[in-house]
């Protein structure tokens, strides 16, 4: 894959994680109390709506992907012998689809998942 | 050459390249911090991915939870986490901010074009522009953190 | 006189087993360049100091070297300008060690090769053979004159964090010289350099911290140069202007 197509990737992450990040800060920490955002009742209510469970899972991956292909890029100018370049490519990848299926459970789980006590 | 003069004699800075920008310009600077606190965003958020798993129950619940979200909040919501927080916000808005000024500059937009040399000679690419966004970035930064330690250290919570 | 202390590191890569710095006293004049006081005290001090330089103008790019922690020209540094009681001299970072001051340019020359550092023609018989002159506007060549009076002294290539690991990737030199031809309206080689400058290891790999264009003597401007090729990648339009990209650049008919 040409670069300039990943460094597209990592740019358009960027802009749309400075809408994302910025709306997440403001609800943690100005819409509501903090105390109040973290709290399990608030949390449980905000969560089963459909709007928020999906601007999470937006977050999420939009995150990551910029995080770990920014990763990438550091690993692949820190060494580059063949091996190296190959696993950092598909460890990329790997490390991108585990922990978006990681954190979208916890997001499935929440809108989903029966309530415990 | 042996292969051990050539290894010896290599020279290539290595990771000191990218940590240590003393003697260079300050942009440089912003280079640096920029890396830095891209790792460490991504580590808080793997982290964080690890603790919002507990409301519902951990890695291996199955639903929300509020004796499993209990349990981490009372391991993260101290003043410890709080100070993590802080840091995570402060690094957060700079890493945003200064990303949008790379991004702007690495499509070419802000730098102005090709010009015949008038000594002294100031590189176009280094223009003032370029320090203001930085210090712009900086100071979103410390703003962001003051509101964030007014929240999580202002007695309100 | 006042004297100047002259730190110089010293190191054989085949007898020594690590880097030393050694200090020299050397007369201090006014209007002295760091070169000369080199020159003094491998003339009158220590014959051993290993030492590079020819045109003693900025012209050769031969005396590049880290001279108080950045890299400079040495000929083109005077010891006032640097306002400091100690000069220390050190080869360049990023270039293997010949001796002493003294570093290993081959790659580094080899680096500038690869990026076809002329211009380019479709038809080769014409590139060959030319009909007639490739007159350009000012306009058109103040758009790449200041990346011509590029020296190769490798100030810029060893000033660079990316270079500092990453072996494959051709530094600002290259990159700059690059943009050089690609932005020059007479030029068709653009799309086969960037084929292989859009790489993993291409201009994606450069972070604009600008050391190349902080420490270029010669107001080169690397960094300039690339982050112009990576909007001319980014964009898909050439990095001339939009009416020369319409057109194919023709010699200019033979006058008389
Ligand atoms: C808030 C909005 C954000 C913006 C505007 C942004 C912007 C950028 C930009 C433009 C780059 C490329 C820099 C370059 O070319 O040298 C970058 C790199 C990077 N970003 Fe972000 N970013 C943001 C959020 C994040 C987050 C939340 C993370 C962590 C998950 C992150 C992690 C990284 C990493 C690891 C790099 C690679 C650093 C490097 O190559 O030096 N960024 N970011
Ligand atoms: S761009 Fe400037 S610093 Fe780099 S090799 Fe050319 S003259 Fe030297
Ligand atoms: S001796 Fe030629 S550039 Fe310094």
């Amino acid at each position: 894959m040409k670069e300039s197509r990943l460094m597209l990737l990592q740019y358009s992450t960027a802009v749309l994680a400075v809408v994302l990040v910025a709306i997440h800060l403001v609800m943690q920490g100005i819409a509501t109390p903090y105390s109040t955002a973290i709290s399990y009742a608030t949390i449980l209510s905000i969560y089963r709506t459909w709007f928020y469970a999906i601007f999470l899972e937006a977050l999420l991956v939009v995150v990551l992907v910029h995080g770990f292909n920014g990763v990438r890029i550091i690993l692949h100018e820190w060494r580059q012998t063949a091996p190296w370049s190959r696993w950092v490519d598909l460890g990329t990848v790997v490390a991108i689809v585990a922990t978006v299926a990681f954190g979208s459970r916890t997001v499935i789980l929440a809108v989903f998942g029966g309530v415990a006590g | 050459m042996s292969s051990g003069a050539e290894g010896k004699a290599k020279n290539r800075r290595g990771l000191s390249g990218w940590l240590n920008p003393y003697h260079y310009n300050f942009e440089r600077w912003a280079y640096v911090f920029q890396r830095v606190t891209g790792v460490a965003i991504l580590a808080y958020v793997i982290g964080h991915l690890g603790d919002t798993s507990f409301f519902v129950g951990g890695p291996t619940g199955t639903g929300p939870s509020e004796s499993s979200w209990t349990f981490i909040s009372g391991l993260v919501e101290n003043s410890f986490g709080h100070l993590i927080l802080i840091l995570v916000v402060l690094v957060v808005i700079f890493h945003g901010a200064n990303g949008i000024r790379l991004i702007v500059s690495e499509l070419g937009l802000i730098l102005g074009r090709p010009s015949p040399i008038e000594y002294p000679y100031r590189p176009k690419s280094l223009r003032s522009v370029q320090r203001v966004l930085i210090w712009v970035a900086i100071a979103l930064a410390l703003v962001g953190t003051g509101w964030a330690v007014l929240i999580l250290f202002g007695g309100s919570i | 006189m006042k004297e100047l202390r002259l730190v110089v590191q010293k190191f054989d890569p085949f007898s020594d087993a690590a880097p030393r710095l050694v200090e020299y006293a050397v007369p201090r004049r006014e209007g002295m360049t760091v070169l000369d006081a080199l020159l003094y005290a491998r003339d009158y001090v220590d014959h051993s100091i290993g030492l590079r330089f020819s045109c003693r103008q900025a012209s050769c790019g031969s005396c590049g070297m880290k001279i108080n922690g950045r890299p400079r020209l040495a000929c083109y540094t005077q010891v006032d300008e640097l306002g400091a009681e100690k000069v220390v001299a050190q080869p360049l970072d990023n270039f293997a060690i010949i001796k002493d001051l003294v570093t290993d340019l081959g790659s580094f020359f080899q680096r500038h090769r690869e990026v076809t550092p002329r211009l380019v023609r479709d038809d080769a018989q014409e590139q060959d053979h030319p009909t007639g002159e490739y007159l350009m506007k000012p306009e058109e060549l103040s758009r790449v004159l200041q990346f011509t009076y590029c020296i190769k002294c490798g100030l810029c290539t060893s000033s660079c964090p990316t270079v500092a690991t990453d072996e494959r990737f051709p530094g600002p030199q290259a990159l700059a010289q690059a943009y050089r031809y690609t932005a020059d309206v007479r030029d068709q080689g653009g799309a086969e350099r960037m084929a292989e400058l859009d790489g993993t290891h291409g201009i994606w790999r450069c972070h604009f911290a600008g050391s190349c264009s902080y420490v270029c003597p010669k107001g080169v401007d690397p960094a300039l140069g690339i982050q112009l090729l990576k909007r001319h990648v980014m964009s898909g339009r050439p990095p001339h202007s939009k009416d020369d990209a319409t057109k194919v650049w023709k010699p200019a008919e033979k006058q008389q």
